[in-house]
C-alpha cells in the first residue's frame, strides 16, 4: 500500500488487520473490510483491465454494482475460478487471486491495443456488416471474430463451492439499506409486521453513513450520526431480520423476489471450507418497499475513458468509508451540486482538489458557497474538451462554454492531474420496479425516469423515487410508508432538518468538443466501447428505436447491463432524432439485477439431487445382483442383469429365453395403481375405457385402453374387479400420475354424479411378476393351498391369498404371452416375497429379467407399450386393436374423435411388424421406412417404434407405424440408414405364439 | 415368516434437528360425501371428522387429517401390528365401503412417517419447501399438502416443533438423503 495513498479512517475498515492478495500475480496489501478495488487503489492502480473491443486501458469508476471498467477474473483453479467479477463488490480476504481480462500478455501491454488505432475501420456494427459483404469473406472474420469473442475464462472443471437456496415468507419486504430503507423497516417492525430488510452490502447505511458534513444535519447532529442511532434501534425489534451482503436479483409478479446471499465470500479461504457459499433466498413477500437508491451518471466528452477519471460520489466513498484517496492532484468535472460534497470530503481528508469544472452557470446552494469558502476554484459555465494520458489521466483540457452550449469558445486551459471525478446527476435505480411489470414516467426537470404505475402491493421510496435531497427523502418515505402499511408513525414527523438544495440544474446529453466529432472518441458504454458517435451512426442508418439501438451498437449489452450508459444513450437519441426522452422510453430490464452464478441458481440440486429418484421395495435386491438400472421417468427400474462380463445385448438373450424356456421374475412395482370404490364404478370404468365393464365378474381381470378426447391412445392397463363396487386399475409406469389427475379431474367436474372414489395404491403394493411354463410350479411352492388349475384359476382371473399369513393378491395376467402370475403384497414385505419366489425357482432356473427383456418378450407377442409404440397420434385402429373398442356403448372419452374423417381414413399410420431380409440385421428404432429410395425427395412412410433380436425366434424383430401399414402385409419396403439400406418385410404384429398356446402352458 | 423391510431404518440427529423413520404406522385413506360418512368415522373411531380445510383431530390411538372436501387420512398414533391394522381396515371397509358410504383404502405402505423434531426444523425445511409455515408453526393438527425438493409430502404439525411427515415410499430414500444432506448446513 502507498502510505501517502491511505488516510487513517477505521470506521468501516479494519486498519490495523492488513490483508495480502495477489493481482496479475503481484503481491500487493489491504486491510480487513477493503473491496479489492479500494485496496488496489490504495496501491495506486487504476488500470485493471480493458475495454472489450478497442482493448483501451480502463481503471476503476465507480464503487458498486454500477462498476463497468474494473471486472476481474477471481482465482486459477479450474474449477473455482470466475469471470467478469467486478472489483468494486469484491470483499477483500487472505488468499484471494485475481487477474485482469481481456489482455495479452498483460494489462500494461496488450497486443490487442492495436484495435483502437483500427478503429475507424470497426465501428459499431461492423461484425453485422460482415456477415453482408463480401458475403464468402464471412468465413475468413467468422475465426478472428470468434477468438474476440466473450470476456474472461470459465471454469473447466465441476463447481467444487456449495450453494443452497431457501423460501422465505414476510410481511413486508425492504429492499435497500440505506436512510430511506432504514426508516421503512423501524416502522414496519414497529408496528409488528414479520419484516425482511435486505442489503447489498455489508454494512447497512447506503451513502448517508458516512455524509459527515455541516450542509446536512439532522436534529443538530451530522446525518451519518443521526442514522448509526436509527440503526442501532434495529437491533431491538424483534419482527426484523437483516440480511447484509445480500443481492436483489429478480423481482417477479405477486411479489415473489429471488434474492442472492454471500455467505463465505468475504472469509479467508481456509475459513470457507465446507460451508455455503452463496444462497438463493426466494422470497414472497405481501408487501415490498422499494428503497434501491440512484447511481451516479458519468459525463460524456472526449477522452472520458482513461484510467483515474471515476464517477465524483465513488471518490468520496473511497475517501470517506476505505480511507483511500484515488489522487493525490483531483480534478472535479460537473453538472450538479453533488460534486462539491466529494470536493468537500477531499479537503477535509488533506486531498488538494485542483478545481470544479461545472457546466453551469454560476450557482449560490448550501454546499457550492461552503466549497467555495474552502477556497475551492470552480470553472462555471466550462467543459473538459479532452483528456490526456494513455495508462493513466495525467491533465484535462477546459474550455469555456457558449450560451447554447452546443459549442465551446475561447482559450483552451490545460490542467495537470491524476485523477478527474464526474458527475452527471443521478440516475434512480428503477430496475427492479420494471423488472415487476411497473410503468415508468419520465420527469423533465432532472431527466429522470421515475416508478409510476404497478399492479403490485409495492412502493419505491428515497431517491430511487426520484427525491434527492435530504429533507424530502425522509418526509416523503416516512408519508409514503405510513399510508402504504396502513399504520400512524410519527417519529419522523418533527425532525429539524437541514440539507443544501441544488438551485440550479443543467444538462448537455454529449458535451462538445473543440474537435469535429467524428475526431471525438466520447465513451457511452466504457466495457463495450461504444460511443456517442455510433449511437448516432446507427440513427443515420435508420435505427430508431431504443431497443434496435442498443443491439445494434451493443451499448447496455455488456455485464454491467449499461447502468452507466443507459440514460445518455437515451438522451443523445432524443436529441438526435427530435423526440422526448419520454416518449422514447428505455429498454427492457430483466433479471437477474446483477449476475448471478450458475451454482446460486442450482443451489443443491447437483449430483445425486439433481433429480428424483425412486426406487421399488424390491431395489436393494436388484443392487446386490448387480442389476444395471435404467431411469423410466422418475423410478430406477433393473433394466438387465449382466452375469460376469455381459452386456447388454447378451445378458438380454439369455434372461429371453430362461423367461421362455423355463421361469423368469420381475419387478412390476412401478406400474400405477390406483384403488376404485363406489356404487358407479363399473360405469365410470365403462366412460373410461373404450371396451365394457359391466359385465366384468368378480375375481376377474380385464385389459384396458384409454383415449383422450382426441380419440389418440393415452394409457392402458389391466384392471380387475376385486368386488361388486371395487376395481383395482393398473396403469403404465410413466403415466401413473397423470391418469389419475385426468380421471380425478372427470369425476370433479364431468361426472359430479358418479358414486365413485379412487386412491392411489402405487406405493403401497410391490409387484412379483413371475412368468415362463414353469411358473405354476413355482407358485405353488410359494402358496402351497392356492388352487393353480386352469380351471379354478384361469388367465385373466385374480385371487386373495396369504402367503406366510400376510395378505396378498395374485393375478393370473401376462404381458410375455407366457403363463405368468403377477403377486401384488404390502410393500413391506414385497422384497421377502421376492426372495422366497426366487428360491423357490431355483431349482428351475429361475432368472431375473429387467425392463429391456421384458420389451423384447412382449415385442414378440406383438404387446404395445404406451408412449413406445403410440405417440398421441395413434388411435386403437391405427394399432389394429379395433377388437378393444365397444360398439354398444352409449360414450366413452374419445368416442366421437374416432368418428371424425381423419381418424376414419385408411391411409393413416398403422401398427405394423417388420422382418428384415437378414435375420441377424437388427434395425434402429426411429428409423425411417421408404417405399422407393431413389426418389428425391424420399416420402417417408413411417418409422421403426420397437427392435430387438430374438432369441427365441433366432431372428430380428420389429414392430413398426407404416402410412396405410394394414393394406402394406407383405410388402418390401426399405430403411435407409447412414451406409447402407435395409430390406424389410411387412407382417403381423404378432411374432411367437398366434394361438395364445403358451398362455395356458 | 415373511420379513417386514422399510427404506430407511433410521434416526438421524444435527443441531436443534432429530430426523426419524417412525413405522409400521397404519394408514387409511377415507372418503366419501354424505353426513352418514362422516358420522360413521366418528363413531367407529370415536373421532371427530375435521372439515376445516388443512385441520386434524387426535385421540388416544389416532389422528384423522383433513385432505380434501371428501377425503381424509387417518394415521395410528404408534406403531402398530399387522393383525391390528387388518382388522380395522376390514371393519372400515366392512362398514364405509362395502354399504356404499365411501370408499377405505389401505395406505399403510404407500406413505413412509417420517418424525422431525427441533427448534430447526422448520429452517430446514424452508430449504426446499415453498409452503408458509409462520402460521403454521404456531397452530397445533394443522395440516398441508405441499411438496419439499419436489416430492409431494402431507406434513401433520403433532406438537411445537414436533412434525410427522408423509412421503410415498418409493420417494422416501431420496427425501431422506436430501433431509440429511440438508439440515448438514443448518
Amino acid at each position: 500500500m502507498s502510505k501517502d495513498l491511505r488516510i487513517i479512517n477505521n470506521k468501516f475498515i479494519d486498519q490495523t488487520t492488513r490483508i495480502s492478495f495477489k493481482f496479475d500475480d503481484k503481491t500487493l496489501y489491504g486491510f480487513k473490510g477493503d473491496t479489492l478495488a479500494s485496496a488496489l487503489l490504495a496501491n495506486n492502480i487504476h488500470l485493471v483491465g480493458r475495454s472489450f473491443k478497442y482493448h483501451r486501458p480502463r481503471g476503476i469508476m465507480a464503487c458498486g454494482s454500477e462498476e463497468p471498467n474494473a471486472i476481474v477474473q477471481v482465482g486459477n483453479d479450474d474449477s473455482m475460478t470466475e469471470p467478469n467479477t467486478r472489483a468494486t463488490e469484491i470483499e477483500l480476504y487472505e488468499g484471494l487471486e485475481v487477474s485482469s481480462q481481456n489482455c495479452w500478455p498483460s494489462v500494461n501491454f496488450d497486443i490487442g491495443a492495436i484495435n483502437n488505432f483500427f478503429s475507424p475501420l470497426i465501428p459499431a456494427a461492423f461484425y453485422y456488416k460482415t456477415f453482408m459483404w463480401p458475403a464468402n469473406f464471412w468465413k475468413i472474420y467468422e475465426y478472428f471474430i470468434r477468438k474476440s469473442a466473450g470476456l474472461g475464462k470459465s471454469p473447466t472443471k465441476p463447481d467444487k463451492d456449495i450453494y443452497d437456496h431457501r423460501y422465505l415468507h414476510c410481511d413486508v419486504l425492504i429492499v435497500g439499506g440505506g436512510i430511506s430503507g432504514i426508516i421503512a423497516a423501524k416502522t414496519a417492525a414497529k408496528n409488528n409486521l414479520n419484516t425482511v430488510l435486505i442489503e447489498d452490502k455489508n454494512i447497512l447505511g447506503g451513502t448517508t453513513i458516512f455524509q459527515e458534513n455541516e450542509c446536512f444535519k439532522i436534529n443538530n447532529s451530522y446525518s451519518n450520526e443521526w442514522l448509526k442511532k436509527e440503526i442501532e434501534t434495529l437491533k431491538s425489534l424483534k419482527n426484523l431480520t437483516i440480511k447484509t451482503r445480500t443481492s436483489l436479483a429478480a423481482y417477479h409478479s405477486y411479489n415473489y423476489l429471488l434474492a442472492r446471499e454471500n455467505l463465505t465470500d468475504h472469509l479467508d479461504i481456509n475459513e470457507k471450507k465446507d460451508k455455503i457459499r452463496q444462497r438463493l433466498w426466494k422470497i414472497r413477500a405481501k408487501k415490498v418497499i422499494l428503497a434501491t437508491g440512484s447511481m451516479e451518471r458519468p459525463l460524456i466528452f472526449n477522452n472520458n475513458d482513461r484510467p483515474g477519471i471515476m464517477l465524483s460520489s465513488s471518490i468520496k466513498k473511497y475517501i470517506d468509508f476505505y480511507g483511500v484517496k484515488c489522487g493525490q492532484k483531483i480534478s472535479l468535472f460537473t453538472n450538479n451540486d453533488s460534486i462539491y460534497e466529494t470536493a468537500i470530503s477531499l479537503n477535509n481528508s488533506g486531498v488538494s482538489v485542483n478545481s470544479i469544472v461545472d457546466i453551469r452557470d454560476k450557482t449560490n446552494s448550501l454546499i457550492v458557497k461552503q466549497a467555495e469558502k474552502l477556497g475551492i476554484k470552480v470553472h462555471w459555465k466550462s467543459s473538459i474538451v479532452n483528456t490526456n494520458g494513455y495508462k493513466k489521466i495525467n491533465s484535462i483540457e477546459i474550455m469555456q462554454l457558449s450560451d447554447d452550449g452546443n459549442d465551446v469558445v475561447g482559450k483552451k486551459i490545460k490542467e495537470e492531474c491524476d485523477c478527474l471525478g464526474i458527475s452527471g446527476g443521478w440516475t434512480p435505480r428503477v430496475h427492479l420496479f420494471t423488472q415487476s411489470g411497473g410503468k415508468l414516467k419520465f420527469r423533465d426537470e432532472d431527466n429522470v425516469f421515475l416508478p409510476n404505475k404497478s399492479e403490485l402491493d409495492q412502493i419505491s421510496i428515497g431517491s430511487c423515487n426520484g427525491d434527492f435531497e435530504l429533507d424530502e427523502i425522509i418526509k416523503n418515505a416516512a408519508d409514503s410508508i405510513n399510508k402504504f402499511l396502513k399504520v400512524n408513525n410519527n417519529d419522523y414527523e418533527n425532525l429539524e432538518i437541514i440539507t443544501s438544495k441544488e438551485i440550479n440544474k443543467k444538462n448537455i446529453w454529449l458535451l462538445p468538443s473543440d474537435k469535429p466529432l467524428g475526431k471525438t472518441k466520447s465513451f457511452l458504454d466504457f466495457q463495450n466501447d461504444s460511443t456517442a458517435n455510433d449511437v448516432k451512426l446507427a440513427l443515420r442508418e435508420g435505427f430508431k428505436s431504443i431497443e434496435h439501438v442498443k443491439r445494434y451498437t451493443t451499448t447496455g449489452m455488456a455485464t454491467d447491463q449499461g447502468k452507466l450508459s443507459n440514460m445518455h444513450a437515451l438522451g443523445i437519441i432524443a436529441e438526435t432524432a427530435g423526440v422526448k426522452m419520454g416518449e422514447l422510453g428505455t429498454t427492457t430490464f430483466r433479471p437477474p439485477y446483477t449476475p448471478l452464478t450458475f451454482g446460486t441458481i442450482v443451489g443443491r440440486n447437483v449430483g445425486e439431487f439433481f433429480d428424483i429418484t425412486r426406487k421399488t421395495p424390491v431395489h436393494d435386491w436388484h443392487v446386490e445382483n448387480k442389476a444395471e438400472f435404467e431411469n423410466v421417468g422418475q423410478w430406477k427400474r433393473a433394466w438387465y442383469y449382466p452375469i460376469e462380463n455381459e452386456n447388454m445385448h447378451e445378458a438380454v438373450q439369455r434372461e429371453s429365453k430362461a423367461a421362455r424356456d423355463s421361469a423368469g421374475i420381475l419387478d412390476a412395482s412401478t406400474l400405477g395403481k390406483i384403488d376404485i370404490q363406489g356404487s358407479d364404478a363399473s360405469e365410470f370404468l365403462n366412460r373410461v375405457y373404450t371396451n365394457a365393464w359391466s359385465k366384468l365378474e368378480i375375481g376377474k381381470c380385464r385389459y384396458g385402453l384409454m383415449l383422450n378426447e382426441d380419440g389418440m391412445v393415452y394409457d392402458d392397463g389391466v384392471t380387475t374387479r376385486l368386488s361388486e363396487n371395487h376395481y383395482l386399475m393398473t396403469t403404465t409406469t410413466g403415466g401413473a400420475a397423470n391418469v389419475l389427475s385426468k380421471l380425478e379431474d372427470y369425476l370433479q367436474t364431468e361426472w359430479p354424479e358418479l358414486d365413485v372414489y379412487l386412491t392411489s395404491v402405487t406405493d403401497h403394493y410391490g409387484t412379483v411378476s413371475i412368468c415362463g411354463p414353469n411358473s405354476k410350479k413355482i407358485l405353488s411352492k410359494v402358496i402351497p393351498d392356492l388352487d393353480l388349475s386352469d380351471k379354478e384359476f384361469p388367465h385373466m382371473s385374480f385371487k386373495n391369498v396369504l402367503v406366510d399369513n400376510i395378505k396378498c393378491r395374485v393375478m393370473r395376467i401376462s404381458f410375455t404371452g407366457e403363463h405368468s402370475y403377477e403377486i401384488n403384497i404390502q410393500s413391506s414385505y414385497a422384497k421377502s416375497v421376492w426372495e422366497k419366489c426366487f428360491e423357490a425357482g431355483k431349482e428351475f432356473n429361475i432368472t431375473p429379467y429387467g425392463t429391456e427383456t421384458m420389451h423384447l418378450l412382449r415385442a414378440e407377442k406383438g404387446f404395445i407399450i404406451a408412449g413406445q409404440d403410440t405417440d398421441g397420434t395413434m388411435t386403437p385402429l391405427d394399432l389394429q386393436m379395433d377388437w378393444i373398442i365397444s360398439k354398444k356403448k352409449y360414450d366413452f372419452i374419445g368416442k366421437r374423435s374416432l368418428y371424425r374423417s381423419d381418424t376414419v381414413r385408411e391411409d393413416r399410420k398403422q401398427l405394423v411388424g417388420l422382418l428384415t431380409d437378414d435375420p441377424k440385421e437388427i434395425l434402429e428404432e426411429g428409423a425411417q421406412i421408404v417405399a422407393e429410395t431413389n426418389k428425391q425427395p424420399i416420402e417417408m412412410l413411417g418409422h421403426v417404434t420397437s427392435s430387438y433380436f430374438s432369441p427365441n425366434l433366432n431372428k430380428s424383430i420389429a414392430l413398426a407405424v407404416v402410412k396405410n401399414g394394414k393394406k402394406l402385409k407383405g410388402q418390401k419396403l426399405f430403411v435407409p440408414m447412414k451406409n447402407k439400406t435395409i430390406n424389410v418385410t411387412i407382417t403381423d404384429t404378432v411374432f411367437l405364439d398366434k394361438e395364445n398356446k403358451r398362455l395356458n402352458a | 415368516m415373511l420379513n417386514f423391510n422399510t427404506p430407511i431404518i433410521d434416526t438421524k440427529e444435527y443441531s436443534e434437528i432429530k430426523i426419524s423413520e417412525i413405522e409400521p404406522i397404519l394408514k387409511i385413506n377415507l372418503r366419501g360425501k354424505s353426513r352418514d360418512f362422516v358420522t360413521k368415522i366418528g363413531k367407529e373411531l370415536s373421532i371427530i371428522t375435521p372439515v376445516d380445510p388443512n385441520t386434524s383431530s387426535s385421540n388416544e390411538k389416532f389422528n384423522l387429517l383433513w385432505l380434501s372436501p371428501d377425503e381424509w387420512f387417518l394415521y395410528s398414533n404408534d406403531k402398530i401390528g399387522i393383525k391390528d391394522a387388518n382388522f380395522l381396515e376390514n371393519k372400515l371397509f366392512n362398514e364405509i365401503s362395502k354399504v356404499k358410504l365411501g370408499s377405505v383404502t389401505n395406505v399403510s405402505d404407500h406413505w413412509i412417517m417420517i418424525n422431525l423434531r427441533g427448534a430447526k426444523i422448520f429452517e430446514l425445511l424452508s430449504a426446499g419447501c415453498p409452503f408458509n409455515f409462520n402460521n403454521f408453526k404456531n397452530s397445533k393438527g394443522a395440516v398441508t399438502q405441499t411438496l419439499i425438493n419436489h416430492i409431494d409430502v402431507i406434513i401433520h404439525n403433532k406438537n411445537v416443533n414436533d412434525l410427522n411427515l408423509f412421503v410415498r415410499r418409493s420417494f422416501s430414500a431420496h427425501l431422506w438423503s436430501w433431509m440429511n444432506d440438508s439440515a448438514r448446513f443448518i
